[in-house]
């Protein structure tokens, strides 16, 4: 893996609006802040080598090597990533709360995790207004605090460099498919680091088509709904074509073209739908609005999982064949469209002299 | 400075220009003196407040120039004598009213001092104050020595009341700051009355209104004051010429130039070839005298500073007076003889005399420049322009750089005069974007915060000092809050007139005499304009990032008031609020997650880096014990403990 300085971060992600503000170079050093949602370098900075470009998912990503990292097996053609199974899950009878986006299964795991001591620290995102903020939590009552959907991109990764600086040892993060990539670069120790050990336990990784720029989606909400009342966010299934925003003086509808202006860039370079690189992917179910889909992709993956339907903190039923093919349908199309326009732009795979989006095998980027 | 009230006539002294002028100014019994400061000028209405206390004189350092100058006008229509002093862009605050003043004309003897300052040594201009005099037709004079600068200072105030005119003098840095030896004449006692009489017909000028309509026969009584002048300028001491009966060069001078081009034939050995014209009345100028010294020879040489102000002035001269004097070789800033630009000093002058009659010499040889530099090298380390330590600018720019980037819209700062117009620099993290004017960061950022709807969204900031504020901030203010602009306005209160030296402004309780005065509050003006004002500390970094950031998200015209005393107030000089260390073996040093933020980029000289350990280090003998620096730390290395008092 190429691996250079907070100078070319600068230039490849920063200045050319590829920062999706995941946090991955955040709360390592007092250059890279967030704010909004948006990440800001605050100095230039003269290491030729740093975790800021190491970690980040929007510059030289090699996805073999990734891969390798946490599946031992370099990056999969599917469309859904590497897998070991793809169900149904809810949250069961001792997950707490009732107040989901859908199914309920990140709060159960979550829940579970913390409970289980499996995880001494999860990391979860928040929501103040319209701004995702991500949070340091270590007691499982808590998790459902953090439930629903957010949409605005969020620096959950820097809530997790804090609580690895913190001393955190077996954190659980919940996040979407960048931040899981980037976790996925920070745990294959790209700058050598000696006596690296991994400070994740559970990576469960989110469905996501993209997000929203903080800013950009505040100046169109403003006026039509009160932020401090705002309650849920939805995106019902086509043909709906509309956001949902639930207030507890009702709900209204904002066209669908209207939110995804506000989509930034970042967003249609992306490849992964599914968090390919997470022990667990959670999303929703076409058609099943209490149910989520549930992807475990490793063993650690497994043995959590199993373990909450164990203890009766999640519920598993099989996928309907025809939704397991709409999701692969919608996730290979995401990935072609990102990786067609990569490549239109000439920055997948590049010569040497030249930094790239990210690399991975011929044969592969051929075969998707 | 007992000098200054030694009654011994013919005393001698070594003696600062500013000093020779406020001697001039005492010896000519002198009751109102008026400024704002300025460098190179502040020394004067310093010394005269001293003088304060032994005579009868009220002295004042006004909100600008331009009301010093209404103040010392206001003196001289009552009868008395007065000054006012300013530096050379202060003319450009004062002009409206001087322009009207050369109408109205004077009563008690007037001068506007002002000091200029070629090559900008302590200004972010090089203006030349001297074309103000042409322009509002009003006498200029330069003196030309130390021994000068006394003298004429106490001459204007009888020319000024032999023209019923304000006499403007022109000083230079080199000059004001400079010293010289100074013969001491008479120091009487002030005496004076003031009386404003106004009983008969406007245009009477020692009893009548003071008014400058109707304006054509005022502007014929100022022109017939000017001719006046011109009388009295030919027969005048302070314009000399020395050198042989017919030089072979004449070199026409004034101010500290004439001690330039003195040295310079001086080191030539040229007195026999060439002669010198040190003019002291630059405008008008003598026709009879520069004629009769035109006549001299063939070849002229002017040395001035900046423009070519009095080369312009004695060219015209000369071409109306050709057939008598015949055709002149001129060399000077027209023919690029001489820089327009920058101070003048010996060896320029030595070069353009060694081209013209082409002398033979070597002052220096090649290499020596070169050496020079090398050996202080070895010796010097290399210095920023920066911020004090403990200086309050860093922290307010370390927080106003930080919100800004964080913000991520490509905010900016417009700035104003004082030591923090350093912002632009690194020192200030360059958060400032533009500096002109006294008060124009505000002006400007009104302008700017009202281009939204041309698409401008980037957030936009004015710093401004708190005698800034006074001096021309308020209007600008006032138009941003009126014209409901989208701007942050930030007053960096350091408490003081800190750039110049601790001069007392409105907000300050002492006057120039150390008399009480009552607090004029930027606050309490800011919120009677209807703006929304806070107020923070800037070393409580988080909380001054937590507001700037906020406020960013609003619109219209806000205050935030950034209130941190400067690190050199006398208040607080040498007392520590902190005692500051670095734990060496916590600094990350130049490792990923620092890269030497404290030594490289916040960069206070209370911070040093060291080489061996590797690791930053205080120096605790500059350490003013701000503390700001332990919360910028990344990894807690910088300790701070509380000070003992």
């Amino acid at each position: 893996m190429k691996v250079l300085g907070s100078r070319e971060l600068l230039a490849d992600v920063l200045a050319k609006e590829l920062c999706i503000g995941c946090g991955a170079c955040v709360s390592l050093c007092p250059y890279f802040k967030s704010y909004n949602g948006k990440t800001a370098m605050l100095f230039p900075c003269t290491q030729e080598q740093g975790r800021c470009f190491a970690y980040c998912p929007k510059v030289e990503v090699d996805l073999d090597e990734v891969s390798r990292t946490i599946f031992g097996a370099p990056y999969s053609i599917e469309p859904l990533g590497r897998a070991s199974s793809v169900t149904m899950s809810r949250a069961g009878a001792k997950a707490p709360g009732n107040n989901y986006q859908s199914g309920g299964t990140v709060t159960a795991l979550m829940t579970y995790a913390l409970a289980a001591k499996h995880c001494d620290a999860a990391i979860l995102t928040g929501r103040e207004g319209l701004n995702a903020v991500p949070a340091i939590v270590t007691s499982p009552d808590e998790v459902k605090n953090y439930s629903l959907s957010k949409y605005t991109s969020a620096p959950t990764l820097a809530a997790f460099n804090q609580a690895v600086d913190e001393g955190f040892s077996r954190i659980g993060v919940v996040a979407t498919p960048c931040q899981v990539l980037a976790l996925a670069q920070m745990r294959s120790n790209p700058m050598d680091t000696k006596d690296y050990s991994d400070s994740t336990s559970l990576v469960v990784g989110l469905f996501c088509t993209w997000s929203l720029d903080y800013r950009a989606f505040r100046k169109l909400v403003a006026g039509k709904v009160d932020i401090n009342e705002i309650k849920k966010f939805d995106i019902p299934p086509p043909p709906a074509e509309v956001m949902e925003i639930y207030t507890g003086s009702g709900t209204i509808e904002i066209p669908l073209a209207e939110v995804r202006a506000t989509v930034p860039n970042s967003c249609d370079y992306c490849f992964d739908m599914t968090s390919e690189f997470a022990d667990v992917s959670v999303g929703v179910v076409e058609g099943r609005s209490g149910m989520n889909t549930l992807i475990v992709r490793t063993e650690r993956g497994r043995a959590i999982v199993d373990g909450a339907v164990k203890a009766g903190y999640l519920v598993i039923e099989d996928m309907p064949a025809e939704n397991l093919a709409s999701l692969k349908t919608a996730a290979g199309n995401k990935k072609k469209r990102a990786l067609k326009k990569a490549m239109g732009e000439g920055i997948i795979n590049t010569s040497d002299s030249c930094r790239a989006l990210f690399r991975l095998e011929k044969n592969t980027l051929a075969g998707i | 400075m007992s000098y200054l009230f030694d009654t011994n006539e013919g005393a001698r002294y070594l003696m600062m220009g500013n000093d020779a002028i406020v001697r001039g100014a005492l010896e000519a019994n002198v009751n109102v003196a008026s400024a704002y400061p300025g460098t190179p000028s502040s020394e004067i209405i310093e010394n005269l407040s001293k003088a304060s206390l032994k005579r009868n004189i009220y002295v004042e350092w006004s909100v600008n120039e331009k009301v010093a100058l209404e103040v010392a006008f206001a003196a001289s229509i009552a009868g008395l004598r007065s000054i006012c002093a300013m530096k050379q862009n202060g003319v450009n605050v004062a002009s409206d009213f001087l322009l009207h003043v050369a109408l109205s004309g004077t009563r008690g003897g007037i001068v506007l001092l002002h000091c200029d300052d070629p090559g900008a040594l302590s200004s972010i201009n090089e203006g030349e104050s001297r074309h103000f005099a042409r322009m509002i037709e009003l006498p200029l004079l330069e003196p030309g020595d130390f021994q000068e600068a006394l003298e004429m200072t106490k001459w204007a105030f009888d020319l000024s009341e032999e023209l019923r005119s304000i006499i403007i003098m022109r000083s230079v840095t080199r000059l004001s700051h400079a010293s010289g030896n100074v013969t001491l004449g008479r120091l009487g006692e002030p005496e004076g009355k003031a009386l404003f009489k106004f009983e008969t017909i406007p245009g009477d000028p020692d009893s009548g209104p003071v008014i400058t309509m109707p304006v054509p026969p005022h502007h014929t009584i100022l022109q017939n004051k000017l001719k006046k002048a011109v009388a009295i300028f030919e027969k005048s001491p302070f314009n000399t010429y020395t050198g042989p009966e017919k030089p072979e060069l004449l070199i026409i001078t004034c101010s500290a130039c004439n001690l330039y081009s003195r040295e310079a034939v001086h080191l030539l050995g040229a007195g026999n070839r060439v002669g010198i014209l040190k003019i002291g009345t630059t405008w008008p100028l003598p026709p009879k005298l520069i004629t009769r010294n035109l006549a001299r020879t063939d070849k002229v040489l002017f040395v001035e500073e900046v423009l070519p102000f009095l080369e312009e002035n004695v060219k015209v001269i000369a071409a109306e007076t050709a057939a008598e004097v015949g055709i002149k070789k001129f060399y000077g800033k027209n023919d690029g003889t001489m820089l327009t630009i920058n101070e003048m000093n010996p060896d320029i002058v030595v070069d353009a005399i060694k081209k013209i009659l082409s002398i033979e010499y070597t002052s220096m040889d090649d290499g020596y420049a070169k050496r020079a530099k090398e050996h202080l090298a070895a010796l010097a380390p290399v210095r920023d322009l920066t911020f004090c330590p403990g200086c309050p600018h860093r922290a307010s720019f370390w927080n106003l750089h930080n919100a800004l980037e964080l913000d991520n819209r490509r905010g900016f700062v417009c700035g104003d005069i004082g030591c923090y117009t350093l912002g632009f620099l690194p020192c200030g993290f360059s958060t400032m974007k533009t500096s002109h004017s006294m008060g124009s960061g505000i002006g400007i950022a009104s302008g700017f915060g009202k281009l939204t709807q041309f698409g401008m969204d980037q957030p936009i900031l004015a710093v401004c000092g708190d005698s800034t504020f006074f001096h021309a901030a308020i209007p600008a203010l006032i138009n941003a809050i009126h014209n409901k602009s989208d701007v942050i306005f930030v007053l960096l209160d350091n408490s003081g007139t800190a750039m110049t030296g601790f001069q007392p402004h409105p907000g300050t309780p002492l006057d120039a005499m150390g008399k009480d005065l009552p607090i004029i509050d930027p606050a309490d003006v800011c919120r009677s304009l209807g703006a929304s004002v806070e107020y923070t500390d800037p070393f409580n970094t988080e909380e001054t990032q937590k507001k700037l950031l906020a406020l960013m998200e609003e619109k219209g015209a806000r205050v935030l008031i950034m209130k941190q005393m400067c690190a050199l107030s006398p208040e607080k000089k040498g007392k520590k609020m902190f005692e500051v260390r670095v734990d060496q073996d916590i600094c990350r040093g130049d490792a990923c997650g620092c890269s030497r933020l404290c030594t490289r980029i916040f960069r206070c000289p209370g911070l040093v880096w060291d080489h061996e350990r590797q690791a930053a280090v205080i120096d605790e003998v500059i350490c003013a014990g701000c503390g700001v620096c332990a919360g910028i730390c990344p990894s807690g290395a910088i300790k701070k403990t509380e000070a003992a008092r």
